[in-house]
């Protein structure tokens, strides 16, 4: 007898009224038994795992992944869209009454005011002086080289020494320029050769290593250094100088007995050393309490303040408190 | 077919027991369409559908037939409507789960349950719902639901046949062929 053919065992599965014969023949098959064994097994399995899949409470994680596809074609389909777009702008923009819709529109600019929050230039102020307390002004001449700072005055005349440092003052452009072979004020007169009547070496009647009738290392009236030269104020890349000695002001007699308490301002300027210098009352409070702050302020060392990386002379003001216990 | 008794009974008035009864049958929904469109989230969804449907029928209900009869026979019809949607089928394409094995192999394999089974048993037999899932996978739309609904579900021929409209007869040769893919997708007998 042949073995079952496959639509018999597929009645079999169907579970419909299988033939008789047929269910008779897989009994007493083995071969006919087994496949259909094997096949309801694996439809048992199948159902299984179904329901097992069904019944799982939450849907499992699943990545997703964009459709697969064609990456030529869609480069291409994304250039056409693109080109699409941008020419479907064009031509937007070049119908008549876009444009004319477009044209009318006057989009003004404004440029906000920005000068409140401009930098100011801060003038360099100040000047220099010197002298040698000779009896005659200072003679006509150049005026030394500009440095940072000043090492050695310049005097009209020329000094013998092993090691020679060329005198230069603190300025700041521009100077006054006239062709001389010796050091001098430039803005003197022809004469004999003289450093001036001022004194702190330097060439003027002023004080200090400077040229002029000012104070300090610069050139020409006012104090620091000269045209460029004075002290720095803080801020904009200059630090702060920081006290880092500084005893208290004693009391005066005077100020004691009244009783007298307050403050006293000071303008002074902390040099490259740390060192108080130019000190000067802004504020007074009298009684002697000013000359006290001034001595006390003197003896003070500061942490110069800073540009660059460097320590250079700021403008500063300190409040010395006067108070009575 | 206690359930569709106590229908017949109380349910027709009361919407309260009509969808603890849609509650009892979900399962067996989900089931259903979880194979059919072997999509988790898709399968909830279009059983939130099915349910949907089948209260707002409620009133159609005629007992004629059991309860889990014009239910699945409901959720056919979602499924179909769901296949013949064509705009879904970009997306479907594009959502489909990653990883190459686990897809051909078919999500289903991955929850064969074989607790007991030797580890070569259980990879066997995960090659076979593989090979199964593979096979249901990819038949027509009919031979597909007719294929479930017998070896799923576990339905006789007639209840199919109320099931899907079709005439007994059919429902035999749409299984036949089904099964037929399914036994060569299985390999031929050694």
């Amino acid at each position: 007898m042949n073995h079952l053919s496959f639509e018999q065992i597929s009645e079999c599965l169907m579970g419909g009224a299988a033939p008789e014969q047929a269910a008779a023949h897989a009994r007493d098959c083995g071969a006919c038994r087994a496949e259909l064994e094997r096949l309801e097994t694996a439809l048992q399995r199948f159902r299984s795992s179904v329901r097992q899949w069904s019944a799982a409470p939450e849907a499992r994680q699943t990545t997703y992944r964009l459709a697969r596809g064609n990456a030529a074609a869609a480069g291409l389909v994304s250039a056409l869209l693109h080109a699409g777009v941008v020419g479907s702008l064009f031509v937007l923009g070049s119908l008549k009454p876009v444009q004319s819709l477009v044209k009318d529109q006057i989009v003004s600019l404004i440029a906000p005011d920005l000068s409140a929050f401009k930098p100011t230039p801060q003038k360099a102020q100040g000047g220099g002086g010197g002298g040698a307390r000779e009896l005659l002004d200072a003679s006509k001449g150049r005026v030394p080289k500009i440095a940072p700072r000043q090492f050695t005055p310049p005097r009209v005349d020329p000094v013998e020494a092993h090691l020679l440092i060329e005198p230069t003052i603190v300025a700041d452009l521009p100077l006054p320029a006239i062709q001389a072979n010796n050091y001098g004020d430039p803005l003197s007169k022809l004469g004999m050769a003289s450093n001036g009547i001022g004194s702190g070496g330097g060439i003027g009647n002023g004080k200090g290593g400077g040229v002029g009738s000012g104070n300090g290392p610069g050139f020409g009236p006012g104090s620091g250094g000269g045209f460029g030269g004075a002290a720095y104020r803080i801020g904009g890349g200059v630090s702060a100088p920081v006290p880092i000695y500084q005893p208290e002001p004693e009391y005066s007699e005077e100020a004691r007995k009244a009783k007298w308490q307050g403050t006293v301002v000071l303008a002074l300027v902390v040099d490259e050393m740390g060192r108080a210098v130019r000190i000067q009352v802004t504020k007074s409070l009298g009684l002697g309490l000013d000359q006290k702050a001034v001595e006390a302020v003197e003896k003070w060392r500061f942490k110069p303040g800073m540009k660059d990386g460097k320590p250079v002379p700021v403008i500063a003001s300190i409040e010395v408190n006067f108070r009575l216990l | 077919m206690e359930t569709s008794l106590a229908l017949e009974h109380a349910g027709r008035t009361s919407d309260a027991n009509f969808e603890a009864l849609l509650e009892l049958h979900r399962p067996r929904v989900l089931r259903f369409i979880l194979a059919s469109v072997r999509n988790r989230e898709t399968a909830e969804n279009l059983t939130q559908d099915c349910l949907l449907r089948a209260y707002k029928a409620r009133g159609r209900f005629r007992g004629e037939a059991a309860f889990a009869t014009w239910l699945m026979s409901i959720a056919a019809n979602v499924v179909r409507s769901h296949e013949s949607r064509g705009r879904l089928k970009f997306w479907r394409r594009a959502l489909r789960p990653v990883a190459g094995a686990a897809e051909e192999r078919g999500p289903a394999a991955d929850w064969f349950p074989g607790r007991e089974m030797s580890p070569e048993e259980i990879a066997l037999a995960k090659e076979q719902v593989a090979a199964v899932w593979r096979a249901a996978a990819h038949l027509p739309e009919r031979q597909r639901t007719v294929f479930l609904l017998r070896f799923v579900e576990d339905m006789e021929l007639l209840d199919i046949s109320a099931v899907t409209g079709m005439k007994e007869g059919t429902v035999k040769t749409h299984l036949f062929r089904a099964l037929k893919s399914v036994r060569s997708a299985l390999g031929e007998r050694q």
